[in-house]
């Protein structure tokens, strides 16, 4: 087991303030703070190797999370243990072999080209010369970025920014990575490049990796597990495909139809949830797709049915609205 | 050697900047610049008689105040507290095995060298090309002192800058704190007047407070007013404060880093 983490707390104090002069008086006087619960009492191990989607809306905990893990925040309660470090303590070897990678910041310099970054790391994390060498020619190679490592930092795009980031982050070769929203502002080609090298580089270096992002697509395509997590507690912690069994409760039904029905006797089957004459998309209960399934075909004119699996999507948005 | 190609690397990115090096120069080539104006008009009009200085050593003050705040003055509070604490690139120090303080040294040292450079340019210009007589002490001893002196300068200035920037930590309005820590160094530091003309009531507080060791002191041992065992005195009072400053950043770093929130990241 690399990553463990039992009965992790992060709270924060926050200041309250009423709006407006008076209520910046009363501040003066008599100051009002709140507890915010960032990450409220979770657990999980994640083993060798093993690339881990971390999934939750905006202040969901995602972040606080990861930085809990990579040691940049101190814990309200809980243990967490990294590679057998306690990350807060920042031991020299626990940083050696650790990586953490934020979409919206960088460590390059921006009037230098990348390579000097690379160079600064070579020397904070003492990697001998020949290792130097044979990871930056393969992170090179991976990325395609051998054009633009002499280019200065400021003259790049936003995606090619974000692979020099990620060969700055990697040049030590972690052996575990931290990354927080790798594809934020990028175009989709971009986020497909980024996702195949993540995947790669996990297959290549049994590296483990824990993954955050807005993207599903992300998520989807390079994670196996998965972990949700809203208003910091988590929600779900397995396989992206038990996700479906667990929180879908219901099929979709969806029907090409041969002449127009009236929405009001579509809605007799199940929930009308979109219907574009001569498309319509049914929701039913799981245990009565079937069912409906041969009503419809039965009453309707129809063309063509399909019995479909919810998308992914929309089981995670229902998982936060907590109506499954 | 580990540390000397990191500096090397900072000194790139410093010497990439050369024009920013430049109008920093210039902020510290002025303001000295104006007040030998002022003195060289107090002298004019015989109103500056009675300090006990000679014009030429006033003139060699103000000259080499400039160099000295170039070399000794490190500007690094700024982007501690805006960039580093308050938009939440310390975490990018922090995930990284090697002391936010040394990196920070690293990074800052390099700017003082290139700021230097042009002031000694200037100097040069001035004592060589205007002849413009610059006195400084004769004896190579008491030189090698001061050269000691100036580098415990410059880092007890920097452990100040440092534990100045961390306030960030538990200051929301910075700017305020760094404007009135800028005005005390100003006047405390020499910049404004040497603090041997300070009202007798002002002196001796001027004189032991840590601002004293950032700048003046080497200033004058340069200028050869100090004796051998005045200077082991400054070197003694430039080793307390270096500690009790180094003991302020430590306890200031322990007790922040818990309180970082990352903010921005």
């Amino acid at each position: 087991m690399i990553i463990s983490v039992s009965d992790l707390s992060k709270h924060y104090r926050v200041h309250k303030k009423e709006p407006g002069f008076l209520g910046s008086l009363r501040s003066l006087f008599h100051r009002e703070y709140e507890t915010v619960k960032a990450v409220d009492d979770i657990s999980f191990t994640i083993d060798g190797g093993e690339l881990v989607g971390f999934i939750g809306p905006n202040g969901a905990g995602k972040t606080t999370t990861l930085k809990c893990l990579s040691g940049l925040l101190y814990p309200t309660a809980g243990r967490v243990s990294v590679l057998g470090f306690t990350p807060f303590d920042r031991k020299t070897a626990f940083l050696k072999q650790i990586a953490l990678v934020m979409g919206q910041k960088n460590q390059l310099w921006w009037d230098l080209p990348a390579s000097e970054t690379f160079l600064l790391n070579k020397e904070i994390y003492e990697i001998p010369d020949s290792e130097y060498k044979k990871t930056l020619n393969e992170l090179v190679d991976l990325l395609e970025v051998e054009q633009i490592l002499k280019v200065q930092v400021r003259k790049l795009s936003l995606g090619e920014r974000m692979k020099m980031e990620l060969i700055a982050a990697l040049i030590h070769t972690p052996k575990v990575l931290f990354l927080d929203e790798p594809t934020i502002g990028l175009d989709v080609v971009m986020q497909k490049k980024m996702r195949d090298f993540v995947r790669a580089y996990n297959e290549m270096h049994k590296s483990t990796i824990l993954l955050t992002s807005h993207y599903m697509e992300d998520v989807r395509q390079l994670a196996r597990r998965v972990i949700i997590i809203d208003h910091g507690k988590i929600l779900y912690d397995g396989k992206l495909d038990q996700l479906v069994k667990k929180f879908a409760k219901y099929k979709v039904l969806s029907v090409i139809l041969e002449s127009y029905v009236p929405p009001d006797k579509l809605k007799e089957i199940g929930e009308l949830t979109d219907y574009d004459f001569p498309r319509a998309v049914i929701r039913v209960p799981r245990s009565a797709s079937n069912v409906a399934a041969a009503q419809i075909l039965q009453k309707f004119p129809v063309d063509d049915l399909n019995i479909e699996e919810p998308d992914i999507e929309d089981i995670i948005r229902d998982v936060f609205t907590r109506k499954p | 050697m580990r540390y000397v190609r990191i500096f090397f690397i900072f000194f790139q990115d410093a010497f990439v900047n050369r024009s920013t090096s430049f109008v920093w120069f210039l902020l510290a080539l002025f303001n000295p610049l104006i007040a030998l104006l002022f003195w060289r008009g107090a002298f004019q009009s015989g109103g500056a008689a009675l300090i006990g200085w000679s014009y030429q050593m006033i003139a060699s003050y103000y000259l080499l105040l400039v160099v000295a705040n170039t070399l000794l003055m490190p500007h690094i509070e700024m982007e501690i507290a805006r960039r580093d604490i308050q938009m939440g690139m310390l975490s990018n120090y922090l995930t990284r095995p090697f002391p936010y303080l040394l990196l920070k040294l690293f990074s800052e040292l390099p700017w003082r060298i290139i700021q230097t450079f042009f002031a000694v340019s200037v100097l040069l210009f001035i004592t060589i090309g205007l002849r413009v007589n610059v006195h400084i002490a004769q004896d190579p001893f008491l030189l090698v002192f001061t050269l000691v002196i100036a580098a415990a300068a410059h880092l007890v200035a920097f452990m100040f800058k440092m534990v100045l920037g961390l306030s960030a930590l538990w200051v929301t309005d910075f700017g305020g704190l760094s404007e009135f820590a800028d005005v005390v160094i100003i006047i405390f530091a020499g910049f404004v007047v040497p603090l041997a003309l300070f009202p007798q009531w002002l002196r001796p507080i001027a004189e032991a407070s840590p601002f004293a060791y950032m700048i003046y002191y080497p200033l004058v041992s340069l200028l050869g007013q100090i004796s051998i065992a005045g200077m082991i005195r400054v070197l003694a009072g430039e080793i307390i404060w270096f500690s009790v400053l180094f003991v302020l950043y430590r306890v200031m770093w322990t007790s922040g880093i818990k309180k970082f929130t990352g903010i921005g990241q």
